[in-house]
């Protein structure tokens, strides 16, 4: 296990750096330095004072000096200052990003729960005409854009009916509306991918055994089927952060909550470089973690994982 | 478990395939997506109602919500070049002098006396006596100078600019016990004009002092204006309580005391579809950025359109930069300037609330000169210009020159509601006279690597001009044009220098003429205006900038 975990701490750190990295390069190739972009947004600018805000930024150096600057900054937990605020990147993320962790967080909490439950459901029940309606629910969620939904949501909810506030106001709704858009939009996938593995688990002869044992419908589903079909629907779950940041960019615009997507929309908006960077290498750090927590789950969904040389995670549990 | 489960179990070499750079490109695919949402497409006219007459008796006390587009962060009152900022910082900082619209004349505030020497290099202001700022320092001689010191050299400690409005600033003395006198290099006929811009706005010593973060946070700011700053939510809402002690409003105000309001509170509606609604269910009282297919609804719920007339920045243009080489011949300019229908454009896309442009001036500003009739839609000259410049009509319809084709392309942010949609009919309107327009209104992503692009032909926007036309259209680097034109810049330099009257009109005039017709650097569009749409309880005006003087506002209700 100590190895295992080694392994996937490791490579967890190497591909954050490499993330990292890369930004570096990306932000190179842009036609100028982020100062002169930032600045130029202004109608006419001196270039004396983009020479002086060049050399306070520290952009008037060497590229590789910059980078190791930057590097020992970030390992030291200083991540730059902002261009627009001149606020620390790390205090201007800090800032809002309970906000982002209450809603994303949540939003991802319940979209494993809708995934859940209608597979269940629609695995469970008896009728047809239901389960074809539950199993086409998940395609008509992934092709239903965020910002539509949570538009249409707010216009009946707030402006129609008048039983919620256009802007958060700390009320229940203000919080369950958001994470509702937002899980239904990241539940879709899950379900999608849970239905077909559980599909793939029920032709199974052990799903015959425990049928012939008398096995309840229900216990069959939940003590052993899902257990066995969990597996590629938590390495989805591992990749729907993305979707979930995504779409907390989207929702947070939506519903005027402050949040890291206001702040990314803003920070690509006045291209502020630096705040640009801060935000990738958090959301590079957050997925990685993320999938490192899942990597270190599979063992206990199947043990075999520890046993295969200790190397590599069979992602795949099921064809 | 004993059963076969039927799973293979795969033993996986390779490292996570999942980089988080694919993840990066989504979410910027993404973004692009939800920059397109925000910028929204009214494309129907409707029509405006509603002129708000501030009249009966104003109603004391009372909250007054306001609804801006996007949360801002920087609140740097230098940097006040955005309406997202000044709106606000209007109701929080003094200014020394008050441009009134409604004479086009400044009138005394903080300074209750101001004149300028014949060469216009030295300004002389008297400071009001017994004005403070909210943290108790008073605002007197000293602290005037203070600022001045602060808009014309910047603040190295703080990395803040000096003001682009303030160029050629020398020194400010304070002279005997409240007079100041601004000694400049060059001179500026436009520098007491400048003193009104929020981007002027007076501020505490104490504020001058903080760093870089410290004068971006709206709650460190000490101004000794009619509202100070009470609490924020960062990104969602600012709450402003009113100065009970206020008494030093612009000589023309009609309210000379406090706020009638008790408080204001600023939230956002980045989403344009949601303003006309907010303010029909209640929820704000005011709201900026109403899209024209909304006027009517408002209009017709019993609510207020008040559109503001922005008399301190240009009209609405597309700027050329002749870097492409396809624009740098003054007839292929020209014909572009008389190959657009305005009068169609108002009828298609804008509404009543917006008045045609007739200069790169608003018709209010001072020194405005009526260009409309070298702006009239002329598609045919428009045509024969362009075969006189040696373009003709390839097979697609649109015109070439030496296997060049005429396309040209436009960058503006996503700020105005109603840009896309204008350039989207002038598109149509071009392809007419055989030039191909490519649209990227609207998307700040392009407008990021635009902007600094001499070969991007347009830039759409429009511009605070408190220091006249010169500051926007003089430098080499100008974003506007990215040209630097020698007689530009001498009728700019004389403008500069002549004192107020017949002579400096005269150059004024030659200043938009050249702009727009002899140059056809800018093709003007419409007068700026931002529209709001506020309930039918609200009772408030605006400034020549656009802001809502909310020292002066109530709300029938209380």
């Amino acid at each position: 296990m100590a190895r295992y975990l080694a392994h996937r701490v490791g490579q967890a750190i190497l591909v954050v750096w490499l993330a990292y990295t890369l930004v570096f390069l990306a932000v190179q190739l842009l036609p100028s330095d982020p100062v002169t972009i930032f600045l130029t947004a202004d109608s006419a600018v001196d270039q004396a004072a983009i020479d002086t805000m060049k050399s306070q930024y520290g952009y008037d150096q060497p590229l590789l000096v910059q980078y190791l600057n930057q590097l020992v900054g970030v390992l030291s937990g200083n991540f730059g200052y902002s261009l627009a605020s001149g606020q620390s990147v790390l205090d201007r993320i800090s800032g809002v990003a309970g906000s982002t962790v209450a809603l994303a967080g949540s939003a991802f909490i319940v979209a494993g729960l809708m995934a859940v439950i209608v597979v269940a459901a629609a695995t469970l029940t008896r009728s047809a005409i239901l389960r074809r309606v539950l199993v086409n629910l998940p395609p008509l969620l992934a092709a239903v854009p965020v910002f539509w939904l949570g538009l249409v949501l707010l216009d009946l909810l707030s402006i129609r009916w008048g039983v919620m506030s256009l802007f958060p106001d700390g009320s229940v709704l203000s919080l369950a509306i958001p994470v509702l858009v937002l899980a239904a939009v990241v539940s879709a996938p899950l379900a999608q991918v849970l239905l077909k593995s559980m599909n793939q688990v029920y032709d199974q002869p052990f799903i015959d055994v425990l049928r012939a044992k008398g096995a309840s419908r229900s216990w069959i589903f939940f003590r052993h089927a899902l257990k066995n079909a969990a597996g590629p629907a938590l390495t989805v779950m591992g990749i729907t952060v993305g979707t979930l940041f995504a779409g907390s960019v989207i929702t947070e615009t939506v519903f005027a909550r402050s949040g890291l997507g206001s702040v990314v929309l803003t920070a690509v908006t006045t291209q502020d470089v630096p705040l640009v960077q801060g935000l990738v290498l958090l959301t590079a750090s957050v997925f990685v973690v993320v999938n490192l927590v899942v990597d270190l789950l599979y063992p206990l969904l199947d043990p075999r994982i520890l046993k295969s040389n200790g190397q590599g995670a069979p992602r795949a549990l099921t064809a | 478990m004993t059963e076969r489960i039927g799973m293979t179990s795969r033993p996986n070499r390779t490292p996570p395939r999942r980089v988080p750079a694919r993840h990066s490109l989504r979410l910027t695919a993404l973004l692009g997506i939800a920059a397109l949402a925000l910028a929204g497409c009214g494309s129907a006219a409707g029509p405006a109602t509603g002129q708000n007459p501030v009249a009966g008796e104003p109603v004391e006390g009372g909250t007054l919500v306001y609804a801006e587009v996007t949360p801002i962060n920087n609140w740097q009152t230098q940097a006040a070049r955005f309406y997202e900022k000044s709106n606000v910082l209007n109701s929080v900082l003094d200014r020394l002098t008050y441009f009134d619209a409604g004479t086009s004349e400044l009138v005394p505030w903080i300074a209750s006396e101001f004149s300028s020497s014949d060469d216009a290099t030295e300004f002389t202001f008297t400071i009001r006596p017994g004005v403070t700022f909210s943290d108790g320092s008073p605002l007197d001689a000293e602290a005037v100078k203070l600022n001045f010191d602060a808009l014309g050299l910047g603040i190295e400690a703080a990395q803040i600019q000096p003001n682009v409005d303030f160029a050629g600033y020398e020194k400010a003395e304070v002279i005997g016990e409240d007079q100041v006198r601004v000694t400049l290099t060059s001179p500026n006929a436009n520098f007491l004009r400048a003193t009104s811009s929020v981007t002027a706005g007076l501020v505490s010593p104490a504020t001058l002092k903080l760093d870089a973060a410290g004068q971006s946070a709206i709650a460190e700011i000490s101004g000794s204006g009619p509202f100070t700053f009470e609490s924020e939510q960062p990104d969602e809402e600012v709450v402003l309580a009113k100065r009970p002690d206020y008494a030093w409003a612009p000589e023309s105000a009609e309210n000379q005391g406090d706020p009638y309001l008790d408080k204001v509170v600023i939230k956002y509606l980045p989403e344009v579809a949601h303003r006309a609604g907010a303010i029909q269910s209640g929820q704000v009282d005011l709201a900026r950025g109403l899209q024209p297919l909304d006027e009517g609804t408002i209009a017709a719920s019993g609510n207020q359109v008040l559109p503001a007339q922005g008399v301190d920045l240009t009209v609405n243009m597309a700027a050329v930069r002749i870097g492409s080489g396809k624009l740098d011949d003054v007839n292929v300019r020209r014909a572009l300037q008389i190959g657009i229908d305005r009068q169609s454009l108002k009828e298609t896309v804008l509404s009543d609330s917006y008045d045609l442009a007739a200069s790169v001036l608003n018709r209010q500003a001072p020194g405005f000169t009526d260009l409309s009739a070298e702006l009239e839609y002329q598609p045919d000259k428009a045509r024969q210009l362009l075969d006189d410049a040696g373009w003709t009509v390839g097979a697609d319809g649109i015109r070439e020159k030496d296997g060049v084709a005429l396309e040209v392309t436009v960058t503006s942010s996503n700020n105005s509601v109603v840009i896309k949609p204008a350039f989207e009919l002038i598109e149509q309107q071009w392809r007419e006279i055989g030039v191909k327009l490519i649209n990227r209104a609207g998307d700040n992503t392009f407008l990021a690597t635009a902007m600094p692009d001499p070969s991007v032909e347009f830039f759409g926007t429009r511009q605070f001009i408190y220091g006249g036309l010169g500051p926007i259209f003089e430098p080499a680097n100008n974003t506007m044009t990215h040209t630097s034109d020698d007689e530009l810049n001498e009728i700019f330099a004389a403008e500069r220098a002549a004192t107020p009257g017949p002579e400096r009109d005269e150059l004024l005039a030659a200043e938009q003429h050249a702009l727009v017709v002899d140059k056809a650097y800018s093709l003007v569009l419409w007068d700026e205006v931002q529209v709001y749409g506020a309930h039918r309880d609200t009772r408030v005006e605006f400034t020549s900038g656009t802001a809502p003087v909310f020292q002066g506002a109530w709300k029938t209700g209380g």
